[in-house]
């Protein structure tokens, strides 16, 4: 009798696993649908409309003007209906992403990063955008910032932003230390030492690996002619002088306690300097709304990245881009929809990168559209002394940027001296290309 | 009458533990055994995540062993293993044997105050533990320059990271432990101590021959609970220091997410999840063996 009944037991377990997973699946897919619906708040007769979505990772302000954007789009569409979602911007990439795509869930328009763009591209998960760009668009666009995204002669994404680093200061701590605002290396090393105190950083920079890291690393390779990869981005040239030289400056800040090892807040938030933590920071055009909305008390200023003796200036061009899922089966509705944000009518590029944050466009008619605002207090040292500096971010293999923070740290903490970490990197530069372009 | 009677028993018995065996048979099917095949499967291919996976035999696992970092990684998490588990374990004992002799009404409050940061998400007491280790602004680095120290690094530095991540998870989790093992001291009968007090077998020697040998079961839940999470440290560890400085504290669950989730290397993330579930395995194991021998 026990026998017969742990039989009928363990094939109800069975059962109840088999129909468990059926019935787990149609719920989700229910789910899933349900959310959708929700999220862009669409009619009951959507149903009949191709859907897309769209992914990013944008919150507050940002969020409201790419869910704006949508509703407006799909006013105007009889047969389109694009829904928004928004999620956290490390959990974007990390992990919604990859396994979105690899669930084949994954969204038909998303966005991209320049540390991200060879794996997704690589991968056909980023369509040809070239043919979709309205007529003398491309024209409008700065021939870098297309280079930037160009595989093989084509355009795989679609850039709507530029951000561009500058040196951020605290005038009145820089005035009490009896320092001027530095323009040289020499001086950067000097005035950051003399500001620093036991509660005020001279200098922060950013102390963990990441792409942000190395992003803004590099200015300081570019500024002596130096970089990571010849121009065809098929072998390694960081064993170099120039390597050494930039690592072992940027070593040096936190070797001597000038810039932490350590913050408690992200790199890139300008509160370091806002809170009066910290009296000089190296960061992005995006601080600036920050600055003056949040920190308006503090007199914040901005100025150029200081050079080395003979070198010429560099900055780095950052920022996002719109992509197309390759695999999707709306590529043309969905290049449709990008091309109509950013790459037709002036206004909503220039409201982007004028009032909801503070970014350049890569097209020339919105910069001169709105000349006035990239003329105002911070963003007049941007426009006039730092823009035509920039270079795009480089858009290497993960691996590439992993060991590249791996030569960065041996330095910082006295692993190694720069020209060291530049031997020992070199030959793992040129194995991650030959594992990323297998 | 009397065998159908215990047979019906019998059955509603089956059919009651079954149900209730059920939601957590399924949950452990779904959630553990099933990926855990699944990343085996996973683990023999070359696969990005984004493009259709291409078998490669065991190419990942003949990888792994020559990858030095992944070696280095697994060094980390033994050195975290060896300083966290022995710590925790005298820790929460000492502190369990301590609350136990106190009397009147501090033990509520002290006890409470054992438990509080257990009951604080992981996250958030990991974050509290950075403000605290803060090298300009921490309260530490304040205490410590009572004492003429001088101000340190703690989680930006190399050499002191390890330790400074280990201090606050064992902050985190000594309250928890410390209630399991009161709780088994407070089940030991007074007669024993009370003969042993007779035969004048009192502190020391009290707790050497009786309660420490009657918690032998504790103790084993502990340590093993212990080790198995000791090598699962994840969460805190990516808060406070995401591996970092210069690799210092990047323990294989890091390396693992670092490999599958940033260089998306799925298929060889997966072979290094299963090799770290060998070896978890084969330690829990060995650490079983060796406690029921001294059972």
């Amino acid at each position: 009798m026990g026998k017969s009944w742990k039989t009928v037991g363990f094939a109800l377990l069975t059962m109840m696993l088999l129909l468990q997973v059926a019935c787990g699946n149609s719920n989700n897919g229910g789910e899933q649908t349900g959310n959708k619906a929700a999220d862009s708040g669409q009619t009951a007769d959507a149903g009949k409309k191709v859907k897309l979505k769209f992914w990013d990772f944008h919150s507050e302000k940002e969020e409201e003007f790419f869910r704006g954007l949508v509703e407006e789009y799909n006013k105007t569409q009889d047969n389109v209906v694009i829904e928004y979602s928004t999620f956290n911007q490390t959990d974007y990439t990390t992990t919604k992403l990859p396994t979105g795509f690899a669930s084949g869930e994954g969204p038909d328009i998303y966005m991209i990063s320049p540390g991200d763009f060879m794996k997704f591209s690589k991968s056909g998960l980023m369509a040809d955008l070239s043919s979709y760009f309205p007529e003398g668009a491309k024209e409008d666009f700065l021939p870098a910032s297309l280079d930037a995204v160009t595989v093989d002669g084509k355009i795989l994404a679609l850039p709507y932003e530029l951000e561009l680093l500058g040196l951020y200061y605290n005038e009145q701590m820089l005035k009490d230390a009896g320092v001027e605002v530095p323009k040289t290396w020499d001086e950067l090393y000097a005035a950051s030492k003399k500001l620093t105190t036991d509660k005020v950083s001279g200098l922060i920079l950013p102390p963990d690996k990441g792409p942000y890291f190395n992003f803004i690393w590099y200015p300081f390779l570019w500024q002596q002619g130096g970089d990571v990869l010849n121009d065809e981005g098929t072998a390694s040239t960081f064993n170099t002088p120039e390597t050494a030289k930039a690592l072992d400056f940027w070593g040096r800040f936190f070797k001597e306690g000038i810039s932490p090892t350590k913050l408690q807040q992200g790199p890139w938030e300008i509160d370091h300097i806002g809170k009066k933590t910290a009296a000089m920071q190296i960061v992005g055009t995006w601080a600036i709304n920050r600055a003056e909305e949040v920190f308006g008390d503090v007199p914040i200023n901005v100025a150029p990245l200081p050079i080395p003796e003979g070198g010429k200036a560099a900055t780095d061009a950052g920022g996002w881009k719109f992509a197309v899922n390759g695999k999707s089966k709306h590529v043309d509705e969905a290049a449709k929809f990008i091309m109509w944000a950013f790459a037709g009518d002036p206004e909503r590029a220039l409201e982007w990168c004028t009032e909801i944050k503070f970014a350049y466009s890569p097209r020339k008619s919105v910069v001169e559209k709105g000349n006035e605002v990239y003329n105002k207090g911070m963003r007049k040292v941007f426009t006039e002394q730092i823009y035509d500096s920039a270079i795009p971010e480089p858009r290497y293999p993960s691996e590439v940027l992993d060991v590249v923070g791996d030569a960065m740290q041996y330095v910082m903490f006295g692993k190694t001296d720069g020209a060291g970490a530049a031997q020992q990197v070199d030959g793992k530069i040129n194995e991650a290309i030959q594992a990323a372009n297998k | 009458m009397t065998p159908k009677r215990i047979s019906d028993r019998t059955r509603n018995e089956w059919v009651t533990a079954y149900a209730f065996l059920l939601p957590n048979t399924l949950g452990l099917l779904t959630f553990v055994f099933i990926p855990i095949v699944y990343a085996f499967y996973v683990s023999l291919h070359d696969w990005n995540a984004l493009s259709p996976k291409v078998f490669s035999g065991f190419a990942n696992y003949k990888e792994l062993l020559r990858d030095q970092l992944w070696w280095n990684s697994v060094l980390k998490t033994l050195l975290f293993t060896v300083i966290y588990v022995p710590s925790l374990y005298v820790l929460s004992l000492g502190s369990a044997l301590l609350l136990n002799a106190l009397k009147g009404r501090l033990v509520g409050p002290v006890r409470t105050m054992f438990l509080m940061p257990f009951a604080i998400t992981s996250i958030i007491s990991a974050i509290i533990g950075m403000y605290m280790l803060d090298p300009r602004n921490g309260v530490i680095n304040h205490l410590l320059g009572f004492a003429g120290i001088g101000p340190q690094q703690f989680l930006g530095s190399t050499s002191q990271a390890m330790l400074s991540i280990i201090g606050v998870i064992l902050w985190i989790n000594i309250g928890y432990n410390m209630i399991i093992f009161l709780s088994a001291i407070k089940e030991i009968p007074r007669d024993y101590y009370e003969a042993a007090q007779i035969d004048g077998a009192t502190g020391w020697k009290a707790f050497r021959w009786i309660t420490f040998p009657l918690l032998a079961e504790t103790s084993t839940f502990i340590l093993i609970v212990t080790m198995i999470g000791s090598f699962q440290a994840f969460d805190q560890i990516v808060v406070m220091t995401k591996g970092g400085p210069a690799n210092a504290t990047e323990v294989s669950v890091l390396y693992i997410f670092k490999q599958g989730f940033e260089l998306l290397n799925m298929g060889y993330a997966s072979a290094l999840a299963f090799v770290l579930f060998l070896i978890i395995f084969c330690l829990s194991i060995i650490q079983l063996k060796l406690l029921s021998l001294r059972k």
